[in-house]
């Protein structure tokens, strides 16, 4: 598929999108994050990281997530399983688990009062037990959390009764992704990045090219240009509240010195999975995953909302491992560059964050080719309002 | 005394406190250096990548003699100071934010 360089070329597929400004307040307004905090990231499926994580039965991860206030532990039992748990003690709520992951061979024991538990979350033992009045064990198991997997991905609910599967969550995005060799792949590296910005602010950034031949100038034949030099996208696609956005290879790009030999010996033989759609396909999964293929490899941002004004952007790096020289220069080549691109960006991000805190600007406007953006903040607004609705609606209001 | 790069490489070894093992460690001697000193050090050792990359390949990262280990290294740090010579002209990211703040919290090979 070619692309299209025209002017206005998306809208007229996603009219219902509309063509008016943004409203900035989503980014700013604590009530609102209130209302994305209950309506956004306590309803809806969150990628926690991949299965390869949890490799052997005992292995655990444990991801603090700060917009939910909660840290849920994720275990892989001795059946193979994985369970998610609120990572919280049973007896008088002591963090379980400290650190970020590890392997448990027999029991998780809180630190508080050495009360333990099995890798199915069943409380096992208590000290002193005789010395309670009426408890049941039975009955103390961890609280658990709704968790299931998708292409070795791992993502959980925080519902206690989740109104979709993960399956009929993504929809249309397994089929789309399917077949991808995601097993032929591994964790290169992971950055995290605290930035004082909003969590919309920092996927806006990268749900788009538009800016690419600017921000990153340095760079800015990265993506098809029209004759302005303008970018333009391949393909866009909406999966319900999730979205594609496509980028062709462009044939016309001028590599650097180190660049030309970095593609020489990269690992694969550059043939695309017939899973993606251009060379690029950045994949925002409503609300804050973002599943990136860029030529034979992948990456995922996770986006973590900590407050209003403040987040964790997690970016994950996933090649195939190699132990040949020449390959791992290529690696060690692409890994130098995103982060270097990813640092412009990254100071962007706050720079726009700063602007907004300011109130100097009450709306985004946005062009064609920001159209993806336009949906996302979309399905955030109704996501929000609709649970302020019923938040109101609960208080008789 | 064993040398420190391999025979056919020698002269390269003037470049040796670029061979730094872990990839923080080669970002902050970017950082850290002129950006004559970085242009000396890429101009020295790109014109030899090809034949470098070909000399590695007889060997696995993981089976490598120290000489070649040594140079192998180099070629890291030739993938970490390359954008500073080619993309931004100066050692760091031209209005980005300070690296340090991208916190390696895994890594397959630092």
């Amino acid at each position: 598929m070619k692309t299209v360089m025209a002017d206005r070329r998306w809208i007229k597929d996603h009219a219902d999108l509309g063509t008016g400004p943004v409203s900035t307040e989503t980014c700013t307004s604590a009530d609102f994050f209130e209302r994305e905090r209950d309506g956004i990231f306590r309803q809806l499926w969150l990628n926690m990281g991949r299965e390869e994580e949890l490799a052997e039965p005992g292995d655990y991860i444990v991801r603090d997530l700060a917009v939910a206030n909660t840290s849920v532990l994720i275990v892989r039992g001795k059946d193979r399983k994985i369970r998610a748990f609120h990572n919280v003690c049973m007896h008088r709520g002591n963090r379980l688990v400290n650190g970020a992951s590890g392997t448990c061979n027999k029991l998780l024991v809180c630190r508080f009062h050495s009360w333990a538990y099995d890798l199915q979350g069943q409380l096992q033992w208590v000290s002193d037990e005789a010395n309670f009045y009426d408890i049941d064990k039975s009955n103390l198991g961890l609280r658990s959390i709704a968790v299931d997997t998708w292409e070795g991905f791992i993502f959980i609910n925080l519902s206690s009764s989740p109104a979709q599967s993960l399956r009929e969550y993504l929809g249309g995005l397994v089929q789309q992704i399917g077949g991808y060799p995601f097993q032929q792949h591994s964790l290169l590296c992971r950055y995290r990045i605290e930035e004082q910005a909003n969590w919309k602010v920092i996927l806006d950034a990268q749900n788009e090219v538009y800016h690419l031949p600017f921000l990153h100038i340095a760079y800015p034949d990265f993506c098809p240009l029209n004759e302005q030099k303008f970018s333009r996208i391949q393909s866009f696609k909406r999966f319900d509240r999730h979205t594609v956005y496509s980028v062709e290879n462009n044939a016309e790009h001028q590599m650097t010195a180190t660049e030309a030999i970095a593609a020489r010996t990269f690992p694969g033989d550059g043939t695309l999975s017939p899973s993606m759609i251009g060379w690029f396909d950045f994949y925002t999964i409503f609300p804050n995953f973002c599943l990136i293929f860029l030529g034979g490899n992948y990456l995922t941002y996770n986006i973590w909302p900590v407050s209003v004004s403040s987040s964790v952007w997690e970016v994950s790096v996933y090649q195939p491992a190699t132990d040949k020289p020449s390959e791992r220069f290529a690696e060690e080549y692409a890994r130098c560059r995103l982060r270097d691109l990813l640092q412009e960006d990254a100071s962007n991000h706050e720079a726009i964050q700063a602007s907004l805190n300011s109130g100097a600007l009450a709306h985004f406007q946005l062009q064609d080719e920001e159209i993806q953006i336009r949906h996302f903040h979309k399905m955030v607004r109704e996501h929000a309002e609709a649970r302020g609705q019923s938040v109101l609606a609960a208080a008789g209001k | 005394m064993t040398r420190q790069l391999p025979s056919e490489f020698v002269d390269l070894e003037s470049f040796l406190p670029w061979a730094l093992p872990a990839s923080v460690a080669r970002n902050k001697k970017r950082l850290a250096s002129s950006m004559e000193e970085i242009k000396s050090f890429y101009d020295a050792i790109l014109p030899r990548a090809d034949r470098i990359l070909a000399y590695l390949d007889q060997y696995s990262v993981k089976e490598m003699p120290q000489d070649a280990a040594q140079l192998f290294r180099l070629m890291l740090a030739l993938a970490e100071v390359s954008n500073a010579v080619e993309l931004f002209h100066e050692p760091g990211v031209t209005d980005g934010c300070d690296p340090s703040r991208f916190v390696v919290v895994k890594e397959r090979n630092p």
